[in-house]
């Protein structure tokens, strides 16, 4: 009875006395991969950092493998097992590529160096990122070279779900294939993911379920065919439809 | 007037060490104040935060000769008497801990929060983060703009001239009036500050374009 991985019970949040989730649920199997789509402003970055405690809840209940971590008072170890990406990657500047994924494995895991050198380097190739960039600092590589060490460094940790917040809306169109493609790859191998993107390509290729978020509610969840081709709430069609022109997929009417 | 002034570089010269003393001991005190103070407004309490803020200010905005006398000149008043020499380094100090705070309080807030929002997600905790993310870059970044600092403060140091300490300049000065000739005299204490200024200036670009590279400046990343 362990597959459920994570268990969401209506969240709140409030910032500056506004409300930016208000009483989101949801729940996630392991080795599922979910995509939550929204506009900007909807409280998607919001809800993933909320799941991992780089943002503190106002109310609810967060349940991960079995434990409720709203009331764990070492969130150090929780985090340690929830992977994160983020839009901008986040790496360390003054760490090379390999150095950035061996960190958490030295501090956190408290693996040698030798054993965390090798960790990190299965982890890099993981991602394709080949030897002769493993000496780069961030600043020498690609977009989306960054963003697959920063993708490395959330895997090597061994987490049991990894969040995903807008990780190609920083990217050159190009270079957002390299990095979807490593996703896919991950999904397809049963790693548990939830994704926030505004690519609803990729959210019907890989997603066992899309959630659509505004103003802090979910306001349908389903299949990707359902959400995003066939959706019954009025907003979550006209958001699909102008995704659709943008992103060529079937025929929406053009507002 | 070459020749009069030649057999008077000795006098100068040999107050090369007392310079450097100066601005060696003035720069390390000034050194330990502003990062302690940086420290103190980037990570205790806002009240502290504002007071410290204040302090340096108002320590930047002392001028140096003020701050020399109120030490050599002030303090006997309240007990307090102190050799010429450490009088000018603790009245130097003083004003370059002002400068140093802002040095690195730039440097420690230069450091992107996005990067610790990352160690966080590794799940280290906030001292870990600090310690191994932020430290070592503030450091860096702070380098050349502290290198730079330690160029203002030697030349600085021929402020003490003006409560007699035996420095390069107070030398020349001796001598231009022994010689009845400015020229030279100036001329060649001049050279002696530029000869240290001007590698360290150097080095100091150096790094500033080394870090450029490394994106650690301005990129926010």
């Amino acid at each position: 009875m362990r597959d459920k991985l994570l268990i969401v019970e209506d969240l709140w949040k409030f910032i500056d006395g506004k409300p930016i989730l208000r009483g989101v649920a949801f729940e996630i199997n392991e080795g599922e991969t979910k995509v939550i789509l929204g506009p900007s402003g909807a409280g998607k970055s919001t809800l993933l950092r909320c799941i991992n405690l780089l943002v503190m809840p106002d109310k609810g209940k967060i349940i991960f493998d079995g434990e409720d971590i709203l009331g764990k008072r070492d969130i150090h170890s929780v985090r340690s097992k929830i992977g994160f990406v983020f839009q901008h990657f986040n790496l360390f500047s003054h760490m090379t590529a390999l150095e950035n994924v061996m960190f958490g494995l030295i501090k956190v895991k408290k693996m040698s160096k030798n054993e965390a050198e090798k960790k990190a380097k299965g982890a890099l190739a993981a991602v394709g990122i080949t030897e002769e960039l493993w000496d780069k600092y961030p600043a020498q590589l690609s977009g989306g070279q960054q963003q697959r060490v920063a993708i490395a460094r959330a895997l090597a940790m061994e987490p049991k779900l990894i969040l995903f917040d807008e990780p190609t809306s920083a990217l050159d169109p190009e270079l957002i294939w390299e990095v979807l493609n490593v996703m896919e790859r991950l999904a397809k191998a049963r790693m548990t993911m939830i994704v926030v993107t505004h690519e609803i390509g990729f959210a019907m290729r890989v997603a066992d379920e899309v959630m659509f978020l505004d103003n802090g509610v979910i306001l349908e969840k389903g299949a990707p065919e359902q959400v995003i081709l066939n959706p019954r709430n009025e907003r979550v069609k006209r958001f699909m439809d102008r995704m659709k022109y943008v992103y060529s997929i079937g025929k929406g009417n053009v507002y | 007037m070459w020749q009069s002034f030649a057999s008077y570089i000795p006098i100068i010269s040999s107050a090369v060490p007392n310079t450097l003393i100066l601005t060696f001991l003035s720069f390390a005190i000034a050194t330990a104040l502003g990062i302690a103070m940086a420290f103190a407004e980037v990570f205790a309490t806002k009240a502290v935060s504002i007071v410290v803020d204040w302090i340096a200010r108002v320590l930047r905005g002392i001028p140096l000769i003020i701050s020399i006398f109120i030490v050599f000149y002030g303090l006997p008043k309240v007990g307090v008497v102190l050799p010429s020499l450490y009088a000018a380094i603790l009245g130097i100090a003083i004003v370059d801990a002002g400068y140093q705070e802002q040095i690195f309080r730039g440097a420690i807030k230069a450091v992107s929060t996005k990067q610790l929002e990352a160690a966080y997600s590794l799940g280290l905790a906030r001292a870990e983060a600090f310690l191994y993310i932020v430290l070592p870059q503030a450091f860096r970044i702070a380098l050349p703009s502290w290198i730079n600092d330690f160029t203002v403060v030697l030349k600085d140091t021929s402020i003490a001239y003006a409560i007699g300490v035996v420095e390069v300049f107070t030398q020349a000065v001796h001598v231009a009036q022994v010689i009845m000739d400015y020229v030279w005299p100036l001329i060649f204490v001049s050279v002696i500050y530029l000869a240290i200024c001007y590698p360290l200036s150097l080095l100091s670009n150096y790094l500033h374009s080394k870090l450029k590279s490394m994106g650690m400046l301005g990129s926010g990343m």
